[in-house]
């Protein structure tokens, strides 16, 4: 058998770069927790151009952040600023320093968008970080999303 | 189908993905599509492998266009294209995941690239096939290519060694339409790309695009040795105009200089596949035949009622091709 080869799933429309690798959508912790980290890139279908993230990110103390549901903020107890870029979002502590950015780059054809971030949950554990060009992740992940996350009412 | 025993540890399909002058080089995908026709039969997979630096928007493109999985090799040596570097490592993966076919384009690239992995892997490699099937005996796969210097058309097996090497000359297949919700799988091998330091690129330049676009066109005059002169072979130039087509030439014609190398239609030249043909003072022979056998119409004009290029016309014309041409002209200037 092959070693040490990496495998995921392949979008012809839209892709993230997770762990240097292409991905129709991931994700971290458990999409929609109430309590608790996640974060969701969530699969783009053809016809839609802008990737969905929403997540639920702490500091590295394990202070609650900010609530992020399809790009837009629903809670932000950590009074973080959101702040729209031609190809995407940025995400930003009160200081100005980057939370979390996801910037997409259009092909003729399709779209890949980029992450960047060092995430923490809520114990204050590192989730994510940056990675050339990509971000690395750790801990609970599905890192090859097949369709729409679709949460619970 | 019956597999020989030495072969069983060979599977799947893979197509080099040659994505430089993407989207005008659409090879690749004509490949792609008639790869996947040959896995079907198979019962087995198509693999694009895509070497390079940043070269995510192909594996995408790829996907789309038929393609099971892509093999992406990702690295900033691979940038530029560098001959032993391509072979090392797609010889390297060829050992290594043993691909039953590997095909490739037979343009100036795969016609280098092609042979030295075939000789680094131990297996044959037929050039410029222009059709390829699956024996439903063996299991191995048919390449018919052009042979004696394309007087006849030869189907060659490899049914001692793998991968079953193949180039195809652009144009040969259609390729499958854009498909955006289409879904592969990605394998990122596990593999150590060292650059060739022997050779350092300098500077590169882009070739000016020829003005002609045979390969699109709907309508292709081409003319043959029976033009006679060149001051007759550019009465083709004007029954093309009248008729919003194009030009294009076989071998004589263009060693008598009277056109441009880039019209040079068949085995060497652009494979074309117009909705009409007029093919006037060609005699049909097989390496100007395999290049214009896709089009919809074929008319045909010759002064011999015996050459062979009335064998495959839907209308065959005995006369003289300058006259005829000329009269055509005539006739549509009163037309238009």
């Amino acid at each position: 058998m092959v070693s040490n080869q990496r495998e995921s799933k392949i979008s012809a429309h839209h892709n993230y770069l997770v762990n240097d690798a292409l991905t129709p959508g991931f994700a971290l912790g458990n999409p929609g927790s109430k309590d608790g980290f996640y974060f969701l890139a969530d699969v783009v279908l053809p016809g839609e151009s802008t990737p969905r993230v929403s997540a639920r990110l702490y500091d590295h103390e394990g202070e609650f952040l900010v609530e992020l549901v399809w790009n837009r903020i629903k809670a932000n107890p950590g009074h973080t600023r959101f702040q729209s870029l031609p190809n995407g979002f940025r995400l930003l502590y009160p200081s100005g320093e980057a939370i979390l950015s996801v910037q997409t780059e259009r092909f003729t054809n399709g779209y890949l968008s980029r992450i960047q971030g060092k995430l923490y949950d809520e114990k204050g554990g590192l989730r994510m970080e940056p990675s050339l060009e990509s971000v690395t992740v750790y801990g609970k992940a599905s890192l090859t999303l097949e369709s729409p996350f679709e949460f619970s009412a | 189908m019956k597999k020989a025993d030495h072969n069983k540890s060979y599977h799947g399909v893979w197509v080099f993905g040659d994505y430089r002058h993407y989207f005008q080089n659409r090879v690749t995908l004509q490949l792609i599509a008639k790869g996947r026709e040959l896995a079907q039969t198979l019962e087995t997979s198509i693999t694009a492998l895509v070497l390079g630096d940043h070269v995510n928007q192909y594996a995408m493109e790829y996907v789309a266009h038929g393609a099971d999985k892509i093999m992406i090799v990702d690295h900033p040596a691979l940038k530029d294209y560098r001959v032993e570097t391509y072979t090392k490592v797609i010889a390297e993966l060829i050992e290594r995941y043993k691909p039953e076919i590997f095909l490739g384009g037979a343009t100036a690239f795969g016609r280098e690239l092609f042979p030295r992995i075939a000789k680094r892997v131990k297996t044959g490699l037929s050039a410029d096939c222009v059709a390829l099937e699956i024996d439903p005996e063996t299991g191995n796969l048919v390449q018919t290519t052009p042979a004696w210097g394309g007087e006849l058309l030869a189907d060659v097996v490899t049914p001692l060694h793998r991968p079953q090497m193949a180039t195809v000359h652009p144009g040969t297949f259609r390729e499958l339409p854009h498909d955006a919700s289409a879904v592969g799988r990605v394998i990122y091998p596990d593999i150590t790309v060292e650059a060739d330091g022997r050779v350092q690129l300098l500077r590169s330049k882009t070739q000016p695009k020829g003005k002609v676009n045979l390969e699109d066109a709907q309508i292709v005059i081409s003319g043959g040795r029976g033009m006679g002169s060149k001051d007759q072979f550019d009465l083709l130039f004007e029954l093309a105009d009248l008729l919003d087509g194009e030009v294009g030439a076989t071998r004589p014609a263009i060693r008598a200089e009277w056109t441009d190398e880039e019209r040079l239609l068949g085995q060497t030249g652009k494979i074309v596949k117009p909705k009409l043909l007029i093919t006037v003072g060609a005699s049909g022979a097989l390496q100007y035949t395999v290049g214009v056998q896709g089009a919809e119409v074929i008319v045909a004009i010759n002064r011999d009622p015996h050459a062979p290029i009335f064998n495959m016309a839907d209308l065959g014309l005995v006369g003289d091709g300058r006259a005829v041409v000329a009269q055509l002209i005539d006739e549509l200037r009163k037309r238009v």
